[in-house]
Formats: C-alpha cells, structure tokens, sequence
C-alpha cells in the first residue's frame, strides 16, 4: 500500500511539472504557431526568417554526415565557407526517406531562418521541385540533380535553385590516364549499378586508358574487366568478386559504387593490389587507394555560396561542372603515384580543360554507337588499344 | 486514496494508467539525456517533444497521421497476434511484401478502371502480406515450429525477395529505387489534404481507423474471436473445448499477415514521394509495430492511440533540431520513450499488485502471473536483441 | 500445561480482506496438532505467519513462552520451526544427502565436510526409523521417499516444531500409513508436530488435538478422540455433512461406452502406456478406474476424449464408432470430460465466467447470431448455472475464471458439463484439492447422474471417493485392467494389492 501511495503521488507531481513547463512556455508556441501558418502561404514566406536564424542549411540524404560521400563533401564546402566568412550552419535529418520527409526537413530548416539549403543528391530532386516555389526567398543548391515534378522527368528550375551536375567522364578519363600512366596495364572497372552517374565514370575510365595508351604506344592492348554489381553495399560477394579479379591479374580496380569500395579495398588488401576511390578522396580508408577519382563537392558549394553572397546566386540555371571549373579532380597531394608526376596531371588536365581531348559521356556512346540505348554496353566505346571486357 | 484505488480497479484503467506511467518513465529518461548532452536547451527542446505534431496546426498534425498510419497497421497484426497468443515478428517481412505488391500493381495494372485501382493494390497487399503470415501459422500449427524463429527469417526472405523482385520489374534504375505508381493508384485524399493542408493525408488513416474497429469487432463481439483468443490463452482448454486449434493459429497469423501488407500498402500509396528502395535492411514499420502493440497492451483501441502518440513523439523529436542537439541524440531519445513503453506490461503489473486484494488464491495466482510476465519479458528480450541486431546491421551499413 | 506455541489473536489483513480474523492457535509440546478448514479458509495464512512469511497486523506470538518477533523464514528456523512443504523444495539432481544438508552445509577451509554430516544424518535416520539411501538421486526415489528427506532435513535442522502443509495429498495409501507412524513416533521424542489438512480420517487417527478455521475465524479447539468426524466437518463447513453417500440401488441399463482394445503409445518410448484395454460403461452406473498415478489411467481417458490420438482399438458410443471423430463431434454425440488438470485443459483462466460457462457451446445459435456472440444470453446462462450449481466468486458471472477458488473452478466445469445433459460423463479425479463440502457436492451430482440412467465415468485416486461413490471397480496397472471388483465385496487393503500390481483378477492375466 506504500508503494501505492508513493506511485500516485509521483504521478501527481509529474502531472504537476508539466502543467508549469506548459505554462511558462506558452508564448513562443504562440509564435511558432503563428509561423507555420504564415508559411502555408508562400507569398508571406519573408517574415519567416527570423534576423537571428541559422543561414546556412543542409538536409542530410539517409546516411549520416560523415558518409565519406555526397552528404560529407557537400557538408565541408558549407563548413569552410560558413567559418571563413562567421555564417550560422547547421545540417537536418529527415526522419525518413520520402519526398514528404525531405520536404518536412527543408522547411524545419526554413523555419530556423535558411537562407540557403545544400541538398546534396538526386533524391532531393522532386522535393525541391515543391519548395522552390513554395519559399521563393530562400535559394536551394542541389548537387547531382535537376528539380522535376514527380514521374516527369523534365528538369523545372525556379530562379532561386541552382541544379549543379559534374562531370564524371572527366573525372573517370583523368583516373584510367594516369593509372596506365603509372604503368598499369590490367584494369578493373567495378561499378555499383548501372545509374548514369556510374556508366559516366565507367566510360571516361575506359577512354582514359585508351588516350594514356595510345600516348604511351604499347604494343600489347590494355585489359580492362568491366561490371556492374547491383547494388551499393559492403557485401562478401562483392569482395569474392574483387579478389577473383585481382587472382586472375588484374592489377587496379576502380571501385565506382559507394560502399562497393570498402569490399574492394578489402580485396585488395589481402591481394596487395591497388583500388582507385570515387566522388570524394578516399586514400585515407585504405592504403590501398592508389588516387581518387573525384568530385569537387566541396569546392562547388563553397563557390556557390561565395556567388550567393556576391548578389551573383546562379539561380535558374543547370550546370555540369567539369575541368574547366576544377569540377572534378585527382587528389595528387595525397595520391601513392610513384610514376604519374604533377607535371603529367597538369599537362592532361590541361587538355581536358581546353577540350583537346574529346570524351564521351554516356549520351554520346549511345549516339556513336547507333544502337538503342538499353543495348550500349562499355563494349560500345570507340577505342583502340584498349579490350574491354564486359561481365555481366 | 479511496478514489484512486477504484479508479484502479476498474477493467482496462489498470493498462491505460501502466501505458501512462511507462510514458512518463520514458520522457524522464529522455529528459535526462537531453540534459547530459546539452543542459541550456534541454528544457525547451523538451518541450517541444511533447509539443510534437501540435506545433505546426493542422500542418503538423497531418504530419504525425502519415507517420501513424503504417504503425497503426503493424502495430494492430503484433497486438492480434498477441492477444491470440502468437508472437509476430514478423510484421515487418508482411509489411515489405503487401508494399511491394501495392506498388506492383500500382504501376503495371494501370489497364483497371482508375476509380478502383488503388482498392485493387490495397487488397494485393493485403493477400501478400496474409500469405507472408500464413508460413509462420502453419508451421507452428502443424510442425509445433516457433513462430518468433520462422517470422524472424520470413523477414528476411520476403525483404531479399522483394528487392530481387523490384530490380526485375518495377525498378527505377536512375535512383536505385521502385517506380513511382500511377496516380489513380494513389489513396484519395477524401478532402483531408485540405482540411490538414498537406499532400501526404488521404484515407489511409480512415482505413487504418477502420482496421481498429474491425479487429476490435472480431476480437470483443464475434464467435471467431472467441475460438482465437481460447486458443491463445490456453490451447489445450481449447483442443479440449473442441475448437480446431490448428486452424486458429493458421487464421491468426493470415489476419495478422494482412493488417501489416495493408500497412505497407497505405504507406507506399500515399503519394509521399517514398518508393521502396533497393537496400538490405529490414522495414522499420514492422518493429515499430511492436512497440506500439506493447505500449496499446495488445488492445486495438489502445494500439490506435500509441501509435499516434509514437507518430507524435517522431514528429516532436525530428522538430528539436530546431535546438543544437545532434540529430543522433534525438533519435535516441525517441528510442528511449519507446523502449520505456515496452515496460508497460511491468507497471501494468506493479499496478495490479497494489491495488488487488491478495487472497491465498491470489498467491498461487501471483505465482503464475509472475511466470507468465518472465515469459512475456523473455519474448521482449527477443525482440529487443533482434532489433538491436538489425539495427546495428543498418549502422554498419550507414558506416561503410 | 505447557505450550510450545501461543499465537494469540492473530489478525491478518490484505487489502480490505481480512484472511484472520482474531485467531488463537496453542499447540503443546508433544502432540499432534491439527488444523482443519476448508481451502481458504486461512490456514496457510496462519502457518505464513509462524513461519515469518506475513507480518500479522494484530497479536502476538510466543515460542516457549517466550514473546517473539519472527520477520522472516530464517527467525522461524533459528526458533528451531521447521515446516515440510506441500509441494516439496527439492533440487533434483542432488543425492539425498545433499538435499538434506543443502543450507546448512558445514564446511571446512572452504570444502564441504560431508563426512560429518553423513554421520548425523544417519544418525537421525536410525533414531527416528526413517530409512533412507543417502546416496540416491532425489530424482529417482519415490514421492513418498522425498517426503522423508523433507523430514530428515527439518530434523537435521535440529527443529522441534514441525509443519506438515497437507502431507497426504501426493502419497498412496500404504506411503500415508507409513507417515502416520514416522508422525506418532516423532511426537513420541518430543517433537510437536502441527498437521494442516482438511482430511478428516487422517486427523482422527493421528491428531491429539485440533483447531478449526473457518472463513478466517478460529471455531474452536477440541480434543480430537472425543470429537466425531461428523462433528469436526461441522465446525469447519458450518453446516452438517453427511459422510455416508446414500445410494439408492437401480437397474443398468444398455452400455452407453463401449472400448475395445485400446492401446495407446507412450510418447517417446515403444511402451505401450494404455495397453489392450477393453470395458464398458452402462446406462445407471459409476464405474470407476482405480489406480496409483501414472499407471496409464489419464492416457486411456485421454484417449476416449479425443486429446490423445490411440494407437489401436475402437471406442462406441451409445453404438455409433466414434474412434476417429473429431473433438467437438463426440461433444455433440453425449461425452461430457470434467479433466484431471482443470486449469489446463478444463478452463481459460483468464477469461471470465461466462465466457468459460461457454466454452463447447458459444456456437450454438443459442448464443450467437451470425458469428456474432449474445453477450446477454451467455450472461444468463452463466447466471443460471451460478444459481443452479451454487458458483461461488467475487464478481459473479464477471470474475476471471484465475481468481476464483479451486472449489468453485471445479463447480464451474461440473456445471458446464452436466448442463449439456450428457449421456456419458468422464470425470477425472473429479475432487482433486477440493475441501470436504465441494466434495460432497460433487460426488452428490455424480451420483444423480447415474440416478437418471447416464453413466459416469469415474477415474479416482482417493480411495474412499472410489470405494464410496463407484457402483463397479476397475483396477488398472501398467496400463493394463488387472481386475475388476465390487466396492460393496472388497475392503481398501485388497484394493491396494490390486493397485500395487501385486494381485490379478481372475479374469485378467498378465499378458506377455
């Protein structure tokens, strides 16, 4: 009976605190309501953001902030900029993955006064489609996509979005150049799935090669295995595949696929073989990862930003950043090249940004090639002293 | 004193007053970790957890229906299966094959009359997510096989299954991800996206409402209700009555297989913008079930509540980002109050304890009661390790 | 006169239940004490009390005249109060030995000093003639023998009170013989004993004295050899009982169960537990199997039942072969099964009573409309069988089934049963645990049964239920009918050769 006695007494005093925290605590959910309801209409969207509120947005895709991917490279370009020059930053979790979930974040992130949302990846696409027009004053920086409306894929971008796309053959070329370069001359390509950003990858990786080859004047052709294993995961089937290939010769693979990577470094640990990395600079996961073929994330936010606070904010527009703007990248500071000096990155850099040298983007293949697009394959790439071999 | 002690003992007060307490245990705790991480904020962001869905109007109401909806549905096959005295893991493998079959339908049977098409992919779901129950119900029926065990690998199955099956047929290879369904497949929105000012609401949360009722039906009013709980409670009372036990298990889980299918269906109908992604984890949904069921005490009407509370608490939760927390804290915080919910059954106990008269019956009967708690308890403990493990598969994943 | 314990005006409540009432309780030195009630009636609670289980709200206690606190079980053995539990505490890989000095172990740089102990364990076995094996495994004596280590062990304890809760409900005839002796002779060493049962022979052959509790009042304290039974039932039910069944003698009729060869496997083994049985059962009679647990009598009612599938044989019923029908198809053809473990297979303990009052008929169109149950006609069904049956419990046709009395539980099944106008009914150990009123009520309503021309299946292990109630004696041993004898004809002692396996019927001869 005690114990009764002291139950319901303890429940009375909780009841007891939370009617005082409710009280003392009305007022601002007053103005939180008044908020929200001012920001069912977009034309009163201005007095949303609050004079002290936090300026700088990013809305995390699923994975966590230090993803070694999108969510982290799009993160450090708001984190240099924001310190560099005092801005207030701050990054949301949706709380699951749908468009309605990314559109809740996107206006928590209004509401707390963003002036400029990163939404780093293609998920974002349809939901910005909604809020661009919704919050007219706020400006949102998509990476690797184009708003469009849901199940049109027609890119629709508002004046106050700027869509920022890379150029992944680019990068792709500049990793298969310098890997034959370095004197390799069995190559793997591993990508996650066959998604246009990957096939773009593959495809410069295989030209490159070709063009290092060419210049080198091998007599015998340059292998290259070539694959998708569709999916984006650490999987021991994808780390039995790599180890396969480094058993049968292959020399360096480039992993093209997210996680697909950490199985490939495996591989190449126990095989002592070399991995290229992908989108960000991943020689510090493994000693493995000879060079990276990168995005320049960072950089691109960052300059998007820089343009914001110009008055310059590239809103309206779609862009595919590539050499020209330093939009992808080798990252030879922290490469293990013992051949591939920084003059011969420069040079062929050089040509990439001026377009002396031709590459083709998934797009063009399929042209060249005259087939109907689901038939291409990187057999299809017009290349000379390189045998691609496709394992499906 | 008097008061609450017949309040107490009245039928049913004893599990609301246990939910309540198991609440507030919850928030306490999560009130303690809020403080330890950031002491100046703590309060504020408190409240605003309590303040969930009710800080953004009818906005954010809406908001926390959508995110009711499905747990609503897992949480009613956990909680039948319960009362039924089967234990249904594996809502969340039925909850993944009625989603992929609604959206399955969704897109390829676009030739049916657009005013039935989403009613055609519901029903799907709810086929789908039977036949995933019924594997379950039929080995423990016939082959005495646990049902915890078989459920848990029929996750597995169905989820390995389903992402097999959308790369070969509806897949959406840009985003590595399902199709987008055809419109008319969409639930309609009945006038409630208007009334809440959000595209996500539509009925699903009157067809989840009905759902309620309708297992409240068959459990409290019907024959057929009578047969299954008999046999939860006491098989052999129930073989001995006649009843066909075997069939009632099997009946058991296909009813419980549908309300979580058609949960996936409502979910991935809704017109949210959410496609089922190709990816080796688990549907939360089906877990979350789970709580919700423990902290509804198995009752249908209760299982409604909890899972808006649990939608509520997600919402309020997602809006603390709003202070400096990091948004790991807050999902911890979120689990905390959940995790303390699953205590419910104990304080409904302790509850039960105080309040009753202990005769020499009740002695013997305590007895069984405490046995009958440690087993309940030993089932939780299952189920917390299973998913922590699957949580712990989806870190690693979020890791590499 | 010297008393070794004086609980005086004991009161003990929970809740709002008063389980004592102002109870006085003295037992002196040396003697038998018994205390009579019926379940319920608070004499556990008492004795929870001694032993320092419950604190009493009132009244005192004194231990050799000495006033004592006792808190907890631990007071009560350092008092030197021993108590030998209903349902013993033992472990059951443990030799015999080690069970009795398991808490009291004596130990010697941290090793066990076994030897010692073996010596006065032994001791104390020959002194007080309780032979035992010390070396046995608990596992592998009989019950009996276990109950003689519980002994051994308050002995070793070196207690000089010693508590029997209900130390005959698990024993044979022949084993409860052999305890009245080991009882008489340790009051005859100077022990005090205090026998709780609700058996009356049993007080009236080894009692010296016994106290009566009713309801949680004490009624009284008499002297047992110049107290009759009937008078000691009176004081503990409140009313006359009338231990002589009356029987009016009437014709059978045709036989109503026919088994035929039945056999049925044990589950693991290839021995047959139920083996080439064959009887019948006709219209106005009892006939009861009689037998010693475990001799494969719950195994063949089982299997008539339908709960257990037979291996070999037929069973008729009322000429139709219902062998191979389903469960609720012999229901519907006239078999009414009161069960041996009512809380398993007789009721859903945590429905109410309505709900179990219609546990084989909730299909009836009688109680339902298309699927759906008429909660008001299963109410006033259950209300019926309260009043016709005299169902006691708390909240009437609202109680959980979990909470009410075993008496009542047991009322509710025979209810329901009987209620279907059966035309066979099986009833197993229809009075298990049951106190002497229940009991009566029980045998009476069998009894009217065989009164109106049904047959009743009767499987019995008290011997007096068998010898009293059954109009035919069937002795089944090993799963096998060893004889079939006529109550009025035999005395219990040839009975329990027959039990014991030790005597064969002329027409029943060991099969190879």
């Amino acid at each position: 009976m005690k114990l009764m006695k002291r139950l319901v007494s303890l429940i009375l005093v909780l009841a007891l605190v939370f009617t005082l925290t409710a009280c003392t605590t009305e007022k601002p959910k007053e103005d939180t309501n008044k908020e929200s309801s001012s920001g069912e209409t977009p034309d009163k969207s201005k007095e949303e953001a609050p004079a002290e509120g936090i300026e700088l947005a990013l809305i995390t895709d699923v994975g966590t902030i230090d993803d070694k991917s999108f969510n982290q490279g799009a993160w450090e370009g708001v984190e240099a900029y924001a310190k560099e020059f005092g801005k207030t930053y701050k990054y949301y979790k949706p709380t699951e993955k749908s468009d309605s979930a990314y559109i809740n974040s996107i206006e928590l992130a209004v509401k707390a006064g963003a002036k400029v949302i990163v939404c780093p990846g293609f998920l974002f696409e349809v939901p910005i489609h909604t809020v661009q027009t919704q919050y007219p004053d706020v400006n949102f920086i998509i990476l690797d996509g184009a708003p469009h409306p849901d199940g049109d894929y027609t890119p629709d971008i508002a004046d106050n979005t700027y869509s920022i796309f890379y150029a992944e053959e680019e990068a792709g070329f500049l990793a298969g150049y310098s890997i034959v370069k370095e004197g390799y001359t069995k190559l793997g390509f591993m990508g996650g799935m066959a998604v246009p950003a990957v096939v773009r990858f593959g495809y410069g990786f295989v030209q490159g090669a070709d063009y290092a080859a060419k210049e080198l004047g091998l007599t015998e052709d340059v292998q290259v295995k070539y694959t998708y294993v569709g999916n984006f995961d650490a999987t021991p089937e994808n780390q039995a595949k790599a180890s396969a290939w480094y058993n049968e010769g292959t020399e360096v693979i480039f992993a093209c696929g997210g996680a697909v990577g950490n199985s490939v470094m495996k591989a190449a640990e126990a095989a002592g073989n070399k991995v290229i990395g992908v989108d960000v600079d991943q020689s510090g996961e493994s000693e493995t990862v000879i060079t990276s073929s990168m995005k320049n994330l960072a950089k691109s936010v960052y300059d998007a930003l820089t343009a914001y606070y110009a008055n310059e904010f590239p809103g309206g527009t779609s862009v595919s950043l590539d050499a020209t703007v330093e939009g992808v990248q080798l990252p030879m500071e922290t490469s293990r090249f013992e051949k591939f000096t920084q003059a011969d990155y420069d040079a062929i850099y050089g040509k990439v940004e001026s377009k002396e040298v031709e590459i083709l983007n998934d797009a063009d293949v399929v042209e060249k090639s005259g087939k109907a697009a689901e038939e291409v394959t990187a057999a299809d790439i017009p290349v000379e002293q390189v045998k691609v071999e496709v394992i499906k | 004193m008097k008061k609450n002690h017949n309040i107490l003992e009245l039928k049913g007060a004893s599990s609301f007053f246990a939910a309540l307490m198991a609440i507030v245990a919850g928030l306490l705790f999560g009130l303690v970790i809020l403080l330890l991480s950031n002491a100046k904020e703590a309060f504020p962001a408190f409240l605003t957890i309590l303040v969930g869905g009710f800080s953004a109007g009818a906005r954010g109401i809406g908001q926390v229906i959508y995110y009711a909806t499905p747990i609503i549905m897992t949480g009613l096959s956990v909680g039948f299966a319960f009362k039924t005295g089967l234990f249904n893991i594996g809502a969340s493998g039925q909850f993944t094959c009625g989603a992929f079959i609604a959206i399955y339908i969704g897109i390829k049977w676009t030739f049916l009359p657009p005013e039935i098409h989403w009613l055609v992919a519901l029903i799907g779901a709810m086929i789908a997510g039977a036949i995933w129950g019924s594997g379950p119900g039929l080995l423990k029926a016939f082959f005495n096989v646990n049902e915890v065990i078989t459920s848990i690998m029929m996750n597995y199955i169905g989820m390995y299954l389903v992402n097999m099956t959308i790369v070969r047929t509806v897949y959406d290879a840009l985003k590595n991800q399902s199709k987008s369904v055809a419109k008319s497949a969409v639930l309609p929105k009945a006038g409630l996206d208007k009334l809440f000012n959000t595209n996500n609401l539509n009925i699903g949360i009157i067809i989840a409402i009905l759902s309620v009722i309708v297992i409240y039906i068959i459990l409290q009013k019907t024959t057929f209700g009578y047969e299954l709980k008999a046999c939860g409670s006491n098989k052999n009372a129930s073989k001995y009555a006649g009843i066909n036990e075997k069939k009632s298990i099997v009946l058991s889980m296909v009813i419980a297989g549908a309300l979580s299918g058609l949960g996936g269906g409502l979910l991935y109908l809704s017109g949210s913008g959410k496609y089922l992604q190709v990816l080796d984890i688990l549907a939360p949904e089906g877990f979350n079930g789970i709580s919700v069921a423990l902290l509804g005490m198995s009752h249908p009407i209760g299982i409604l509540f909890s899972g808006l509370f649990i939608a509520h608490l997600t919402v309020g939760g997602f809006n603390i980002q709003l202070y400096d927390f990091v948004p790991e804290v807050i999902d911890m915080i979120v689990a905390v109050i959940i995790y303390c919910g699953a205590f419910a059954l104990l304080f409904k106990h302790l509850i039960i304890k105080f309040t009753s008269k202990p005769s020499l019956d009740s002695d013997i009967n305590n007895k069984k009661e405490n046995e009958k708690l440690k087993e309940n308890i030993n089932k939780l403990v299952i189920t917390e390790e299973t998913e922590n493990l699957d949580n712990q598969k989806k870190d690693n994943k979020e890791e590499l | 006169m010297e008393y070794v314990i004086e609980m005086n005006n004991i009161t003990k409540i929970f809740g709002n239940f008063k389980a004592l009432d102002d109870v006085t309780f003295k037992v002196r030195k040396g003697e038998v004490h018994a205390l009579l009630g019926e379940n319920g009636a608070g004499k556990s609670t008492l004795m929870s009390v001694l032993f320092g289980l419950y604190q009493a709200e009132k009244g005192e206690i004194y231990i050799n005249g000495k006033s004592v606190q006792i808190n907890n079980p631990n007071d009560a053995n350092n008092l030197n109060i021993g108590m030998v539990h209903q349902h013993f505490k033992l472990v059951h890989n443990f030799t015999v030995l080690e069970s009795i000095i398991l808490g009291r172990e004596t130990v010697k740089n941290g090793l066990l000093k076994k030897d010692d102990a073996r010596k006065k364990v032994m001791e104390l076995s020959e002194r007080y003639k309780l032979k035992i094996d010390p070396d046995a495994l608990i596992s592998d004596i009989t019950v009996g023998m276990q109950q003689r280590v519980e002994i051994l062990k308050m002995l070793y304890c070196d207690n000089d009170i010693l508590i029997f809760d209900e130390p005959t409900a698990v024993l044979t005839p022949q084993e409860i013989e052999e305890l009245m002796k080991i009882m008489k002779y340790l009051v005859s060493e100077g022990k005090s004993i205090i026998f709780i049962s609700h058996k009356l022979n049993e007080i009236k052959e080894v009692a010296d004295r016994c106290t009566v509790l009713r309801k949680g009042k004490c009624i009284g304290t008499v002297d047992v050899s110049t107290t009759t039974k009937e008078q000691m039932s009176e004081m503990m039910v409140g009313r006359k009982i009338n231990f002589n069944i009356e029987k009016k003698d009437i014709k059978t009729g045709n036989a109503v169960l026919e088994v035929k060869n039945l056999t049925i496997k044990a589950k693991n083994s290839k021995k047959n537990v139920v083996n080439d049985v064959s009887f019948e059962v006709r219209k106005g009679e009892i006939l009861c199997i009689a037998g010693i647990d475990g001799n494969g009598q719950s195994e063949l009612v089982y299997g008539i039942a339908g709960l257990l599938p037979i291996n070999d044989g037929k069973i008729v019923l009322n000429g139709k072969d219902i062998t191979k029908e389903s469960i609720r198809k012999r229901c519907l053809s006239g078999m009414a099964h009161i069960p041996e473990d009512r809380h398993k297979d007789g009721l859903v303990l945590d429905f109410d009573l309505q709900q179990n009052a219609v546990l084989q008929t909730y299909y009836e169109p009688r109680f339902q409309n298309h699927g759906l149950i008429k909660f008001n006609a299963v109410k006033e069904y259950a209300k019926k069988l309260i009043k016709q049956y005299d169902i006691r419990s708390p909240r009437e046709e609202d109680s959980i089934v979990r909470n009410m009395s075993g008496g009542n539980q047991q009322k509710l099944i025979i209810a329901r049963e009987l209620d279907r106008d059966p035309e066979i009914v099986l009833a197993v150990q229809p009075t298990r645990g049951l106190d002497v009123g229940a009991t009566e009520y029980i045998h009476k309503q069998l009894i009217a049964q065989r009164d109106e021309q049904k047959a009743v299946l009767l499987l019995s292990l008290e011997l007096d239920e068998v010898m009293n109630v059954s109009d035919r004696i069937l002795v089944i041993y090993e799963g096998e009918i060893v004889g079939e004898l006529n109550p009025k004809e035999i005395t219990v002692k040839e009975l329990g050769l027959y039990m014991a396996g030790s005597k064969r019927g002329v027409n029943y001869e060991k099969k190879s």
